[in-house]
């Protein structure tokens, strides 16, 4: 069985008088992808920068690959990639420029930057200067930049934030494919899709504390309803939306009555999205 | 301090000046424009006092005055007088009447006229006034009662002024070294703007080398040139060892300051709004070379004061570790304390 990669213990930050992380304890195990959910000012990023040791923390501890990263910084940050939210990458230079820089401060030796652009989807363009690139395309630059040293965890922030379909699903393969090379990965977003997609397990944080912590599934066995929605036809002519609550003792009648007493022009059946979950755990949506 | 990492940081820092075009054209244009100037400029200083005289009668005192200094050329009408005056080949003209002679002997008061160009300093002017007044008093057989002797204190500077040329050496020099405060700052706080520096700072890089890499590339850019500049223009040629110290602590200095700057402005802009300032608070002392008597002593609390007198006297006068030392002292002391303050204000803008 895997050991945990990452260990959150009471791990506390505050800006003067706002606390923005408030006592959270999690575990990653390796290999695993967590999604770590909620909405901006939730704590996401400020739980990130404690993780990667840009961030001493107030109170508790972050422990990654068994070392504690507020004594280890230097240790730790070689074995770690991260791929911020917000475009951090050196414009004037290069793709292959930003490449380098970075496998030369990794020392990253021998490096072929020409390899992890073609797998990011940036082949032919490796020379242009990254200020005349497409925001999908800095995005895939940003996660080849974070994969450079081959990290041993992987913190994503953010990673398909207002991205095209094919940016982002081209980001989502590399995701998957460094799980499955081994790398422990921390994925911050407030896309619940997404997360649901990847993470093996989801955090949902709410104003810096977790809030729950499970699989989707779970989650959703948890706190989620299924239904079955139909729209179906009145005598007069109009239509009506019905909903049926699935997994109660009356939901065998309530269907049987549908279909027996109304015209159902369609239906079709529910499941709960971590969204709806989200929504009902902390009466907030994750945009706000 | 990992050097594998800090020549890294050196060697895209060091990209990047040179691919943001307004630093490439003001490193290169700014030193070519500044030697083609510094050739351009006289290489020798007139001392001589040139006085335009019009005399139809000469009297015999006038014809004889040959001093030190002194040129006397005589002008063949009043208006050619006025005219040269007034373009500024004499510093002053005089008119002695034609009946001069016949009213000394007679006693009567000849009236002698004194021309001045409107920017003549007033001591020139009155200079001029009490030689005249000497050189009649002479011609009536009145010579003064006393006799009066010269001793120059310190070195006799007569037929060693300072060219043009040479005055502007410190001046151009301090510049360029200031200049690339500009360069600096806006590498760093275009870094904390556009948020590279957190990329940087989780990687196995530290504040440290992050400080040591900029540190460098700040000192290595501004001494590089000022050496540059001075070995183009025959300033290492006396006392090397010195010019080169002084410079290199000038160029640490810049590079405190570039750090201040950087830790306040948050663009290009913003460092030019702070830099332009600095600089021409830096280039002050300069002004008192290329003008002496010009400055008071408050200039002594300009920190590029220490700088400019040390290349100004090695240069220039050929002074020595003995008569600099406590320049580059105090020197020292500041840019201790300028990168002190500098690291510790920048180092917060880095979280």
């Amino acid at each position: 069985m895997a050991g945990d990669a990452i260990i959150a213990e009471e791990l506390t930050y505050w800006y003067g008088e706002l606390v923005a992380v408030d006592h959270i304890s999690f575990n990653v195990a390796e290999g695993e992808i967590l999604g770590f959910l909620g909405p901006n000012g939730a704590g996401k990023t400020t739980t990130v920068e404690m993780l990667t040791g840009l961030l001493r923390p107030k109170a508790g501890k972050a422990v990654l690959l068994g070392m504690e990263v507020a004594k280890n910084v230097g240790k730790v940050q070689r074995e770690i990639g991260v791929c911020f939210e917000d475009t951090n990458l050196y414009e004037q230079m290069s793709a292959i420029g930003n490449l380098r820089l970075f496998a030369h401060l990794f020392g990253i030796r021998p490096f072929d930057p020409y390899a992890l652009l073609k797998r990011v989807g940036l082949a032919g363009r490796e020379k242009d200067r990254v200020e005349n690139y497409s925001k999908g395309m800095k995005q895939r630059l940003m996660v080849a930049r974070s994969i450079v040293n081959r990290p041993q965890v992987l913190f994503l922030d953010e990673p398909t934030a207002g991205l095209d379909p094919t940016s982002a699903e081209s980001i989502r393969n590399i995701i998957l494919e460094e799980r499955d090379r081994g790398a422990t990965i921390f994925l911050t977003t407030h896309d619940m899709l997404e997360a649901d997609k990847l993470s093996n397990r989801v955090a949902f944080v709410n104003q810096g504390k977790i809030v729950a912590l499970d699989t989707p599934h779970n989650l959703k066995q948890l706190y989620g309803k299924r239904a079955l929605r139909a729209k179906v036809s009145t005598h007069s002519g109009e239509l009506e939306d019905r909903e049926i609550i699935l997994d109660t003792p009356e939901t065998p009648n309530a269907i049987h009555e549908l279909f027996a007493q109304k015209r159902v022009v369609t239906v079709h059946s529910e499941e709960a999205s971590l969204e709806d979950i989200f929504i009902r755990i902390t009466g907030r949506g994750l945009t706000g | 301090m990992n050097l594998r990492i800090i020549g890294a940081l050196i060697s895209k820092d060091f990209s990047l000046f040179f691919r943001n075009r307004f630093f490439a054209l003001v490193t290169v244009l700014g030193i070519v424009a500044y030697i083609i100037i510094y050739f351009v400029m006289p290489s020798s200083v007139d001392e001589s006092l040139k006085i335009g005289l019009y005399a139809p009668v000469i009297p015999p005192v006038f014809e004889q005055l040959q001093e030190e200094g002194l040129e006397i050329e005589v002008v063949e009408s009043d208006e050619a007088l006025r005219q040269a005056v007034t373009e500024g080949q004499y510093v002053a003209g005089v008119v002695l009447p034609d009946d001069i002679m016949e009213k000394l002997m007679l006693g009567q008061k000849p009236q002698i006229t004194l021309y001045f160009a409107s920017d003549t300093p007033e001591e020139i002017k009155d200079a001029v006034g009490v030689m005249v007044r000497e050189l009649v008093y002479l011609q009536i057989g009145q010579p003064l009662a006393i006799e009066v002797s010269e001793e120059i204190l310190g070195p006799d500077m007569i037929g060693m002024q300072i060219p043009p040329r040479d005055r502007l050496r410190p001046l151009f020099a301090v510049f360029i070294i200031m200049v690339e405060t500009l360069g600096l700052a806006t590498l760093i706080s275009e870094e904390v703007e556009r948020r590279t520096i957190r990329a940087l700072l989780v990687t196995p890089t530290t504040v440290r080398e992050l400080f040591a890499a900029k540190g460098a590339i700040g000192v290595g850019l501004a001494f590089g040139q000022a050496v540059l500049f001075m070995a183009i223009v025959g300033g290492i040629s006396s006392q090397p060892l010195i010019i080169l110290t002084a410079l290199l602590l000038g160029a640490v200095l810049a590079t405190g300051i570039a750090f201040l700057i950087s830790s306040l402005a948050k663009d290009m802009m913003s460092v030019m709004a702070w830099s332009i300032p600095a600089l021409i608070i830096l280039i002050i002392p300069s002004l008192g070379v290329l003008a002496p008597g010009t400055l008071t002593g408050w200039v002594e609390f300009i920190p590029s004061y220490y700088l400019v007198d040390t290349v100004h006297q090695v240069a220039n006068f050929g002074a020595g570790w003995g008569d600099v030392w406590y320049n580059l002292l105090v020197l020292l002391g500041f840019n201790l304390v300028i990168v002190w303050i500098g690291i510790t204000v920048l180092r917060r803008r880095f979280r």
